[in-house]
């Protein structure tokens, strides 16, 4: 078998991407931090990604600046010293100083993740401790301004030691490096998670694709296997009437009379034959159930009659083995839809079962009853109130004290062909066939079949079957 | 691997296979014990509650060329990674192994897990087909663990069969460290040995091919020598598989 490589490349992301400042750090959070560092310290501080887009900032505009900015060159020369701090590149060193024509400055300093630059860290304006006076430089800028009120704002500048803010901004960027590392890591793995649903999902689209293969290939065999069975059983049956036909002939002394032991075989050829044929009319059945051929003609009718027939028909068969076969319709059952004859045969073939597997001095009773939905099978108790009513069957259940079904074959017995012990084909004898029919007979009417125990010993089959939905000529007639 | 000019930087993917619970993470928590914290990054891991490996672990190296040429300023980035070893995880397994340069087999010592290491060796080799790549050109050592456990396969036993293996065995404890950078430089050492034939590494960082060991082992602040690391290979083909051809 050969697998094409994943579909879904993720090489580059668990190699060696690259960070992006903006893909993994949330911007408000970033924008608190900064604010939180400017309540601590009162220096000011600025976030920038390293393609050039601020990330954060938390601005706190010093008097100083506000007083130059009140001066239109003043205005320029900072906007000037500002945009310049912005778009320093700290190099190699990743730590340069950006002064400012008022004595002030910026610090500014690289944002490495993993080896790699992501971003830049403005601090300033602050005036460094070393700084007296205002420069010469602030008044190059603008004459006018006032020097006595620059020297007084100037000393409400935020000061600190370049050492200070050295600490300062280490302290800053290992928590933004803790909060790069545990966004990184909340990124990379929820990429790869989506990554591995994908390939699990590619996988399991694969192993589907190969069992729709399979099961496909299974269902046209089956297909095939019914077909078969039907045209074979045809073609038997043809010959079968045949040998059974002139068998009879020959028992009924047509053809000259026979001497007790020719009769004698000749009466075995004709029983034999007559198994034969009932087993291919057991075949011919099974074909057209599988095959959805067999049309059952339902028309609305009672159920007891129908059973009351099989008891007349097996009380001979129960009289011989000694065991008690009883019929037992306590309240009158409503009437169904259904094929009298199919319904006939279901119920022949399971009390026939029935009477096979039970020893003598045993009993077999079929009972039938008005039954509400199985709360079991409809499936638990919810929307009972609603769903019973609708749910009305009748439920015949026959009876044994045979051998008994282990709970592990109940579904199999089904099956045709199956025998739970193939050394009980010999004992009791049948086909393995009878089962498999009745129980799509009884689905034929829309009605299930299961099996439960008879305790202590023994089998009971539970057959149910739906109350005709009333037709709007049945509804109106009953109104 | 991936070679960037541009960026002046060489990557390689190293991975850590085995089964669960071989102490592949705990090979890469002592690996980072071990190191100085100058050339190597923090170590991500993606853990579930009970310290089970959920999609992966990583520990980044940055080693910068020092040689003649150092000027060239290229950069070796190696990343480690483990994969998760739960059964369940196959597909995670087969993503983090795409593009793997060169693979440590991590082994449980303890006898009652041999079956356990074949069967991650087999799935290993599966996952490797699947990708397209075939398990005899991949560079590979294997690591036996937990030689601090009782019931564990002696070392006559693992001696033995490396002798006739191919690939080279260390042995290892890697909860108290020992035999961990043993494991990682012999598997940098397979790695390096066939990518800096295959693609000229070595020209590229400026250095000698014989060097980068040495100056992995410098870089990482490491006390042992690499010799003295690479001596502690047990049978396999470590310096057939590190020959570089002429």
């Amino acid at each position: 078998m050969t697998v094409d490589a994943p579909a879904v490349l993720v090489q580059d992301l668990l190699f060696d991407e690259r960070v992006r400042l903006e893909d993994i750090i949330d911007r408000d959070g970033l924008g608190e931090l900064c604010k939180s560092f400017v309540t601590l310290f009162g220096i000011p501080v600025r976030i920038y990604s390293s393609a050039g887009s601020l990330l954060a900032d938390a601005p706190v505009e010093g008097e100083l600046c506000a007083y130059v900015n009140t001066t239109a060159a003043g205005r320029q020369a900072c906007a000037a010293t500002v945009g310049g701090a912005k778009s320093r590149d700290p190099g190699e060193s990743g730590d340069v100083v950006h002064p400012c024509f008022t004595g002030a400055t910026y610090r500014v300093l690289a944002l490495d993740y993993d080896g790699r630059r992501v971003g830049r860290l403005i601090v300033g304006p602050f005036v460094p401790a070393n700084v007296q006076d205002v420069p010469a430089s602030l008044f190059a800028v603008e004459p006018a301004l006032d020097k006595g009120r620059a020297r007084e704002l100037l000393a409400k500048m935020p000061r600190a030691k370049p050492q200070t803010v050295m600490r300062m901004a280490a302290h800053l960027k290992s928590a933004l490096d803790l909060l790069l590392f545990s966004g990184h890591r909340a990124f990379v793995t929820s990429q790869m998670h989506l990554a591995s649903v994908r390939e699990s999902y590619r996988e399991l689209e694969e192993k589907n694709g190969r069992l729709q293969e399979a099961f496909d290939r299974l269902k046209e065999l089956d297909r095939l296997k019914s077909s078969f069975l039907a045209t074979v059983s045809h073609e038997l049956r043809t010959p079968l009437t045949s040998i059974i036909g002139y068998s009879e002939m020959l028992s009924e002394g047509l053809a000259g009379e026979l001497n007790p032991e020719q009769r004698e075989f000749v009466k075995t050829i004709h029983e034999k034959g007559g198994q034969l044929l009932s087993l291919i009319m057991g075949l011919l059945d099974l074909g057209k159930l599988e095959s959805g051929t067999m049309r059952l003609s339902t028309r609305i009718m009672g159920l007891e009659p129908v059973l009351r027939e099989v008891i007349s028909t097996l009380t001979p068969v129960a009289l011989k083995k000694g065991v008690r076969l009883t019929l037992d319709v306590a309240a009158p059952i409503s009437d169904l839809r259904g094929d009298p004859e199919r319904l006939r045969q279901v119920f022949l073939n399971l009390v026939e079962n029935a009477l096979k597997f039970t020893p003598s001095g045993g009993e077999v009773t079929l009972r039938a009853r008005m039954a509400e939905a199985d709360s079991a099978e409809a499936g638990g108790d919810e929307g009972l109130t609603l769903l019973a009513p609708t749910h009305a069957r009748v439920e015949v259940r026959v009876i044994d004290t045979g051998i008994g079904i282990p709970p592990r074959e109940r579904l199999r017995v089904f099956d045709a062909f199956y025998q739970i012990d193939s050394s009980s084909t010999r004992e009791f004898g049948g086909t393995g066939l009878g089962l498999s029919i009745v129980k799509r007979l009884v689905e034929g009417h829309r009605g299930a079949i299961r099996i439960e125990d008879n305790d202590p010993r023994g089998t009971v089959f539970v057959i149910t079957l739906p109350q005709p939905e009333p037709t709007m000529a049945e509804a109106s007639r009953v109104a | 691997m991936q070679i960037n000019f541009g960026g002046r930087e060489i990557a390689l993917k190293l991975v850590y296979y085995g089964p669960a619970l071989s102490g592949k993470t705990t090979n890469l928590r002592s690996l980072h014990q071990l190191t100085s914290d100058r050339s190597r990054g923090r170590l991500m891991t993606l853990e579930t509650k009970d310290d089970r490996t959920l999609f992966f672990d990583m520990l980044p190296l940055t080693l910068r060329a020092e040689g003649e040429r150092q000027a060239s300023g290229m950069t070796l980035r190696i990343k480690i990674f483990t994969v998760p070893g739960q059964v369940l995880h196959s597909s995670t397994r087969r993503l983090v192994l795409q593009g793997a340069d060169a693979v440590a087999f991590i082994a449980d010592s303890q006898t009652s897990e041999t079956e356990h290491n074949a069967a991650s060796f087999l799935d290993l080799r599966e996952n490797l087909k699947d990708l397209g790549v075939s398990i005899k050109g991949l560079p590979l050592v294997i690591q036996f663990n937990k030689r601090d456990l009782e019931r564990v396969r002696s070392d006559e036993e693992i001696s033995a069969l490396a002798r006739r293996g191919k690939e080279p065995v260390f042995k290892a404890s890697a909860v108290a460290g020992d035999g961990v950078l043993e494991t990682f430089f012999g598997l940098l050492h397979v790695a390096w040995t066939k990518l800096d034939a295959e693609h000229q590494l070595a020209k590229m960082l400026g250095i000698e091919s014989g060097a980068l060991l040495p100056m992995a082992a410098r870089q990482l602040g490491l006390t042992k020598d690499v010799a003295t690391l690479l001596s502690s290979c047990v049978g396999g083909r470590l310096d057939q598989q590190a020959q570089a051809p002429p």
